[in-house]
């Protein structure tokens, strides 16, 4: 394995690949820093670029746009009050109250060094769990595929938002419109209409950039209206102190390893991990009532718990090919257009591409944290860029993503199509990460379902026959009831809601 | 009319043009040949049906859940206890005031699906300007050379930054005559 890594080092090593990474952290810490644009959206906008790149140099760029925004949301929390990501919202109880104390040094700084350790245990774990998770599950049958995806939609679905029904439907919506085109099995043409342009099906980042992209500028100009314009506080002198440090040690350990726990289930994510870890840290730590007081605790354990989860996050992506969410689920789907199909034989078919994506992410861990440490401040006034002269160039910019793809005009009016019902879903609480992720996973979700059945001769039966599908049945199935059960614990809900505001 | 309006809510809505969406779902499904179904063999709308099914049973639990209506008693019982993040009181208005004041979002919509419309034949860089201009202006910005200046900047960087940086083919539209 260690072959492996230091092979992967020699890709990840490489100019062009190194330079990238500094790139995606740069563009990473930049949107992680700016309200409201997000990782899924950015994702999806920079989908069309990574075509032309070989698909190591692809994944180094995704991956670290994605830690990297994990890693800037704190910035705009701590010094702003304003979470850069829905990830970030607990930093910002005792974040924010220690800036206001005049710790916003040490805040920013524990925030730093707990993501970077955390980010370096979740790749660390990545490094020795991914492969045999993989192995493992090479004994899947498509009818223990088509659970699992069952079980990943499920976990998305009861995850996020605030109506397990509005869920399932945002789910079923998406995985219906990935059945639009021609069936590859049979040739038959469904849902087309008649329309030629449809029988390539409707690409999801028609779909996501659509939906993410456009509803979010659409939003942010409206918050612009009402203007809310936040008081930036400075830091001073980014430095942490030997004793404050040795105190949230225990934290930062606890919040990556809860972290890496949660962020490892598909569905949970960074934004449920920081609320779980918070919660958890308030019935273990030693004088739970400073916590929300402005207690340097408040930073470190969240920020570690979201890195790690968002390293974690990639584990069932790269094993299994099933996302945790928006962000994940927009990875997955260019590594789908780049010909590399995630899951069981990832390890053996593309294991280059793999391990040099591991070793990126020690690299970029160590980037993030020399990029962000003396340019903090400046990160923070990133901030000021008025959104009235951001949000345009960000619809320009979402609109070539769209067009480079098959510059097709059907393409443009769809992206519209889904800007508008977007708008309206987010509006009404219906999340729309689950869709995205039902859209990505309908072409294979349905060739899992159909081969099974031909081995079952047509019976439904197969599903429950097979123990360890049934196993993941039944798990979706208690998903689901998770909410209602959970219902009194306001915490729970509370996250719940945030993941679907800030996607 | 006062029974109808106590059980008629926005989610109740959305469950029936759920409903009525998966109903579509299916029926379209209905209609693909039957020379595709091979007998005994899954054909091309197993998975379909099974969607269009699950679809439906959920929007119509939408239609018929008491969650809404329990939860506007509730605020109807005890209007005091709600005084955190209090929703702007929007009364209950015509359609055309409501569009009235909400013309700035309705014109942002329009600019935005006016651009994906007519950019391929307009073609970007005269599109783009356009859009730029019409889109700060609407966000606040009012001062002409502020905004003309900086969406000829942001167009011209774009176009070139993508058509030459990144080989993204851009239409020229009807600039395309002048630079031939």
């Amino acid at each position: 394995m260690f072959e492996h890594l230091l092979n992967g080092f020699a890709v990840a090593l490489l100019p062009t690949n190194l330079l990238i990474a500094l790139a995606g952290c740069l563009v990473g810490t930049l949107i992680g820093v700016l309200p409201g644009l997000g990782p899924t959206a950015t994702l999806a906008m920079l989908i069309p670029l990574v075509f032309s790149m070989p698909p190591a140099t692809a994944m180094i760029l995704l991956t670290s746009v994605y830690y990297g925004s994990m890693y800037g949301g704190s910035t705009t929390s701590i010094l702003v009050n304003i979470p850069g990501e829905s990830a970030s919202v607990i930093t910002t109880i005792d974040g924010h109250k220690m800036a206001m104390q005049g710790r916003a040094g040490p805040a920013l700084a524990i925030a730093a060094i707990g993501s970077f350790i955390a980010g370096s245990f979740s790749v660390l774990m990545l490094t020795f769990v991914g492969a045999p998770i993989a192995a493992y599950s090479l004994h899947f049958g498509p009818a223990e595929f088509f659970a699992l995806m069952v079980f990943g939609l499920c976990t998305v679905a009861s995850l996020t938002g605030t109506n397990v029904a509005k869920s399932v439907i945002t789910t079923c919506f998406g995985l219906m419109i990935a059945t639009v085109g021609i069936d590859l099995v049979s040739g038959a043409a469904r849902y087309t209409f008649g329309n030629p342009f449809l029988q390539d099906g409707i690409d999801f980042v028609v779909v996501a950039i659509g939906m993410f992209a456009f509803t979010e500028v659409i939003v942010t100009a409206r918050e612009v209206r009402d203007g809310v314009r936040a008081e930036i506080v400075k830091a001073e002198k980014i430095w942490v102190e030997w004793k404050d440090f040795v105190y949230s040690l225990p934290s930062i350990l606890r919040g990556t390893f809860f972290g890496f726990l949660v962020g490892m289930l598909p569905g949970a994510g960074a934004t449920l991990s920081t609320f779980i870890a918070y919660n958890l840290e308030k019935r273990i730590c030693q004088h739970p009532e400073r916590l929300g007081t402005g207690d340097i605790r408040g930073v470190a354990n969240p920020e570690s718990a979201n890195n790690s989860a968002s390293g974690a996050s990639l584990v069932p992506l790269l094993t299994l090919g099933l996302p945790g969410g928006g962000a994940t689920a927009v990875m997955l789907g260019a590594l789908m257009m780049l010909d590399i199909t995630p899951g069981p034989l990832m390890f053996q078919k593309h294991g280059a591409m793999i391990w040099a994506l591991i070793a990126s992410m020690y690299v970029g861990n160590a980037l993030l944290l020399l990029l962000n440490w003396p340019l903090v401040n400046l990160f923070a006034r990133v901030m000021s860029v008025p959104a009235k002269f951001l949000m345009p160039i960000v619809l320009v910019i979402s609109t070539i993503g769209v067009w480079s793809l098959s510059y097709s005009e059907v393409d443009l009016i769809l992206t519209g199509g889904a800007g508008l019902v977007g708008y309206y879903l987010r509006k009404n609480k219906y999340p729309i990460e689950p869709l995205i992720l039902g859209l990505i996973l309908g072409g294979r979700m349905e060739q899992a379902y159909r081969q099974a059945l031909i081995i079952s001769r047509g019976s439904n039966w197969i599903f429950l026959e097979h123990p360890i599908s049934l196993a993941l049945l039944i798990a979706a199935a208690l998903f689901l009831l998770l909410p209602t059960i959970l219902k009194k614990s306001k915490q729970f809900m509370a996250a719940r809601e945030t993941s679907v505001e800030a996607a | 009319m006062d029974t109808l309006k106590r059980v008629a809510t926005r989610t109740r809505a959305e469950g029936l043009v759920i409903l009525l969406v998966a109903l579509g779902y299916l029926w379209e499904a209905h209609n693909v040949p039957e020379f595709y179904q091979v007998p005994g063999v899954p054909g091309p709308t197993t998975f379909p049906r099974l969607l269009g099914i699950v679809f439906a049973m959920a929007g119509l639990w939408l239609l018929v859940s008491p969650q809404d209506v329990r939860a506007r008693k509730k605020a109807a019982g005890a209007p005091a206890t709600a005084p955190a993040p209090a929703p702007p009181p929007v009364a209950r208005r015509g359609f055309l005031s409501r569009v009235a004041t909400g013309w700035h979002f309705f014109t942002m919509w329009a600019v935005i699906l006016g651009y994906l419309w007519v950019m391929p034949d307009l073609g970007f860089p005269v599109a783009t300007f356009l859009l730029l201009i019409a889109f700060i202006f609407l966000l606040g910005e009012t001062r002409w050379h502020v905004v003309t200046g900086l969406a000829a900047a942001a167009t011209i960087l774009i176009y070139v930054s993508f058509k030459l940086g990144l080989n993204v083919r851009l239409p020229l539209g009807i600039l395309g005559a002048w630079f031939k």
